[in-house]
């Protein structure tokens, strides 16, 4: 039976809100075009942070400049919407300032792996303890469509009519190079795998990395779309040892078929312990030796 | 009758001489022995090699604001380097030097060839006594340094301590070698017949009194901010700033600070930024190209209202310009710098003390009027040694904020409420009732992005006039008259360590009879202009003495007084000449009786 009424999503938020089903969600309603894959990280975040527990104001979303890094806006917890290619900083920031905080950084291709890629290394070798999305759609969503440092080789974009002629980053393995203690890869067509990554991700004590593969609709029509990824992604070999560097390069290196799952993890002192050591070797030897112990207690349940 | 004690003296050598090591002495003994101090070293600009070394000390009863114009007395531990700055000696003033150098010399190559007629020299055999007291030839400048202290008659006693405290760290031996250096220069200086008019009153020395600390422009800004309780620092190394952040990185651990040098000074703005954001008493250092690079996120903590410090010390430019070089020209890229219109606050203080409280108060504004502030000073400021007297220790406050727990659930939460005084309530992530998300988009007073016209009107009125009440913030003197009172002839507007210099000039003005003064700026952003216009008002001529080439205080001061003021720029890397000052001045004062309206330097447009 077709309603006399349309009925609109905005008039049934309160109602839905009310049902609880929209824990952690703000009461802004995403501005991302139908059928966008940054819907999944919603889905993803909001049911990780469920599972886990972790309060909304406990929470800091920090994302850099892009579609994908609106995501803020759309979440119940404390966020920054900061600038082009800068989360990452910024999440340091305010992680150094406020250990006790879940830090998530969000941003898409270009914020993280054009214009913010300096960070990226830095954020990885010192261990800083949050947990970077990156949600990549190999284009420039926001300014409409243009060719980015993900794009294919061959990919027509306004910015590249005579198509791209660049190669494209191989983001996991340079995340694996540049010593990320935990690295994985998720698809936005796969939102309960996605959940599960998401969740580990953020259980992890040190620099976890996730890259999510998620289709533009509205501007890539031809490349990443849901019908091929669906057909081109599988996932890591069952048997995928996590603690294996080398079998996570060789797999990060297949870049025929996109592998999802998680690749790698290891533990190792983040950077919040690094600063407590120095403060405790400052504060002069004695005390070096109980911050050391304490950490080593701190590090066993994680 | 004795007079005050203001002498200068300077010790030329060559870099391994121990030029500097010895100055570092002499200035730190004199402290001890209660005087104010102000020195300013210049080192070679390349790290290895026999580049030239001087260290330039000024000795006062009295506060002094600057370097003299000349020196008193003159030591050359380097024929080669100290013979061009024989002239800078003044009429019956000492030269110090060694009869009989380490090699055999050209002819011409002896300072004792270039002496000019009013110059009293002291040929000492340097040499020879370091090697009869040590049995070495390397302790030539603590014999030279013994020889200054014997024949003014300075206090022995001050000297050891000074000297035992320098070799507190190394084998005891060596301040052992060092003391009987230093002995054997001071038996020679006090058994040498004083013919130089040079007087040292010990009588008009401070008796003790609280507590004296040798600093420079840097070091007060490190204790500034430990003063305040910074709670982290991000910084990436840069002349003439490194020596913030490397003194930081000393004593903030101690004090369960985190400090953490990042990959360039995006990231160190940002994580300042993110920090600031989260709550903690937060700062970076930089000079002028990382301003330069920081400009974009400066504009992010306007716009989304968030509290750090940055401090800036600048270098001659643009680009990389003379890194080891003082300049001011950084101060158009410290008021207006970046995209949009981003009013910050923008302070300068003009001494070392005023760093340090520059600095503290920095964290605390920051934190008030929820903005960024950049602390600006220059290479001059940051290197000079100057003594801090801390028996006034300043009442720094505690971090504090209007935390205010809405009680709204979610995101109801009026981050950016418009207010009567534009400051609005503030919550930092882990409390609970104050959700919200800081952005850079225009936003409402929930933080929700909104580009509407009458949002974007009220926002901006709110972040520019929240800013008025900065320039009342109690503890720092924003504006300060010195020199003649009501109407004068000449006066200078001065801002930076230039003031030093300009105070000095109209101080030799005023004994040669002109009415003159001078006020010093602090705060650069906002501008605090009616003070600075009733100043204007009361000078028939304004000079605006600066360290650059385009005048930009003289552009920010008549732009926003709209009243013609006269350039003096001065942009040779060296800080600003006072006898190039003095003509200046003079000259206002001759033009006055010509020209009774200012103009601006036509050469300088
Ligand atoms: C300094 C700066 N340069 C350029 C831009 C314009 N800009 C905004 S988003 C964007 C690219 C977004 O691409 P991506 O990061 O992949 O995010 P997506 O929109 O695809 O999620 C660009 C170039 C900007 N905001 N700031
Ligand atoms: S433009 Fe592309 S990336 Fe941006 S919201 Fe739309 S579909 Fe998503
Ligand atoms: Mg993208």
């Amino acid at each position: 039976m077709i309603p006399e009424q349309p009925v609109y999503l905005e008039d049934k938020v309160d109602e839905i809100r009310q049902s609880g089903r929209l824990a952690y969600r703000s009461t802004a309603l995403p501005t991302w075009c139908p059928g966008c894959g940054y819907y999944s990280m919603t889905e993803g975040l909001v049911n990780a942070l469920t599972e886990l527990r972790i309060k909304g104001e406990d929470t800091v979303i920090v994302s850099g400049i892009g579609c994908a890094s609106r995501f803020p806006f759309f979440m119940d917890t404390y966020g920054f919407h900061t600038l082009h290619g800068r989360a990452l900083p910024v999440a340091t920031g305010v992680k150094v300032a406020n250990d006790k905080l879940t830090v998530v950084a969000v941003g898409g291709d270009g914020d993280g792996f054009a214009i913010g890629c300096g960070h990226i290394p830095h954020a990885a070798r010192r261990n800083v303890n949050i947990t970077y999305l990156l949600f990549d759609n190999g284009i420039y969503g926001l300014t409409k469509g243009q060719v980015s440092p993900t794009s294919a080789t061959g990919f027509i974009t306004p910015t590249s009519p005579f198509q791209n002629r660049d190669a494209p980053l191989n983001p996991l393995l340079m995340l694996l190079s540049y010593g990320a203690s935990w690295v994985g890869q998720a698809y936005a067509g796969w939102p309960h795998h996605l959940t599960q990554l998401i969740r580990q991700a953020l259980e992890h004590p040190g620099f976890s990395y996730l890259h999510v593969l998620s289709p533009c609709v509205t501007f890539d029509k031809t490349d990443r779309t849901y019908q091929n990824l669906d057909l081109a992604v599988r996932e890591l070999d069952a048997d995928h040892d996590s603690s294996d560097m080398a079998a996570a390069m060789r797999a990060a290196a297949d870049t025929n078929t996109p592998t999802l799952g998680l690749y790698y993890a290891e533990k190792r002192e983040t950077l919040g312990q690094a600063l407590d050591l120095i403060a405790a070797r400052a504060a002069g030897a004695q005390r070096i030796k109980r911050a050391t112990t304490r950490h080593r207690q701190r590090k066993t349940p994680a | 009758m004795a007079k005050q004690t203001d002498i200068q003296i300077s010790i030329c050598g060559s870099a391994g001489d121990g030029t500097i090591a010895v100055g570092d002495i002499f200035k730190r003994a004199m402290a001890r022995a209660g005087y104010r101090v102000i020195a300013f070293d210049h080192y070679p600009a390349e790290i290895r090699g026999f580049g030239k070394c001087i260290s330039r000390t000024r000795i006062s009863t009295n506060q002094v604001y600057s370097m003299k114009s000349y020196s008193d007395v003159l030591v050359s531990l380097n024929d080669l380097h100290a013979i061009p700055h024989v002239g800078e000696v003044r009429d019956y003033g000492a030269i110090i030097y060694d009869s009989a150098p380490m090699s055999a010399v050209a002819e011409g190559a002896h300072i004792s060839g270039h002496l000019m007629p009013g110059h009293l020299p002291y040929a000492l055999p340097i040499r020879e006594l370091s090697e009869l007291a040590t049995g070495a030839n390397r302790s030539r400048n603590i014999v030279a340094l013994g020889f200054i202290a014997g024949l003014y008659q300075l206090p022995q006693q001050a000297f050891h301590q000074a000297i035992a405290a320098k070799f507190e760290t190394k084998a005891p031996a060596v301040a052992d070698t060092a003391l009987a250096a230093f002995d054997s220069g001071f038996k020679s200086g006090s058994s040498t017949y004083k013919f130089d008019d040079v007087q040292i009153d010990h009588s008009r020395a401070r008796k003790n009194g609280g507590e004296v600390r040798m600093m420079t422009g840097n070091g007060a800004i490190a204790h500034g901010c430990l003063e305040a309780g910074i709670e982290t620092f991000f910084g990436y190394p840069i002349t003439p700033a490194t020596g913030i952040m490397e003194r930081l990185a000393v004593e903030m651990p101690r004090r369960g600070g985190r400090l953490v040098q990042t990959e360039d000074e995006i990231a160190a703005i940002s994580a300042t930024i993110g920090a600031g954001y989260a709550g903690a008493r937060a700062a970076t250092a930089t000079s002028g190209p990382g301003l330069a690079l920081m400009a974009e996120m400066l504009g992010l903590g306007v716009m989304a209202e968030v509290p750090a410090v940055v401090f800036v010390s600048q270098r001659g430019g643009p680009s990389t310009g003379m890194p080891t070089k003082t300049e001011q020209s950084d101060l158009n890229l410290a008021v207006w710098g970046g995209h949009g219109d981003a009013r910050r606050i923008v302070l300068a203080p003009t001494n070392v003390e005023g760093c340090r409280r520059c600095a503290a108060r920095a964290f605390e504004m920051a934190e008030k009027f929820q903005v960024p502030v950049i602390v600006l000073i220059d290479l001059y400021l940051s290197n000079r040694y100057e003594t801090v007297f801390l028996q006034g220790e300043d009442n720094f406050l505690p971090k504090n904020w209007q935390r205010v727990d809405s009680g709204a659930p979610g995101d109801n939460y009026r981050r950016y409420e418009l207010t009567a005084d534009g400051l609005s309530p503030r919550c930092v992530p882990g409390e609970a009732g104050g959700i919200y998300t800081a952005t850079g988009l225009e936003h409402d007073e929930y933080g929700h992005p909104n580009d509407s016209p009458d949002v974007h009107s009220l926002m901006s009125e709110k972040r520019h006039e929240k800013l008025r009440d900065a320039m009342k913030y109690p503890g720092i003197n924003f504006t300060k008259r010195f020199g003649d009172k009501g109407k004068i002839d000449v006066g200078l507007l001065a801002w930076g360590s230039t003031f030093g210099e300009a105070l000095e000039a109209v101080l030799l003005a005023r004994e040669e009879g002109i009415r003159c003064a001078a006020m010093k700026v602090v705060m650069m952003s906002p501008l605090p202009a009616r003070p600075i216009l009733r100043f204007c008002n009361d000078c028939q001529q304004v000079l605006v003495p600066e360290l650059n080439y385009t005048g930009q205080f003289a552009n920010l001061v008549s732009g926003e007084l709209g009243r013609p003021v006269t350039r003096v720029s001065h942009a040779t890397g060296a800080p600003m000449d006072i006898n190039y000052l003095l003509t200046a001045i003079r000259n206002a004062a001759k033009q006055k009786l010509r020209n009774k309206t200012t103009t601006s330097n036509p050469t300088k447009a």
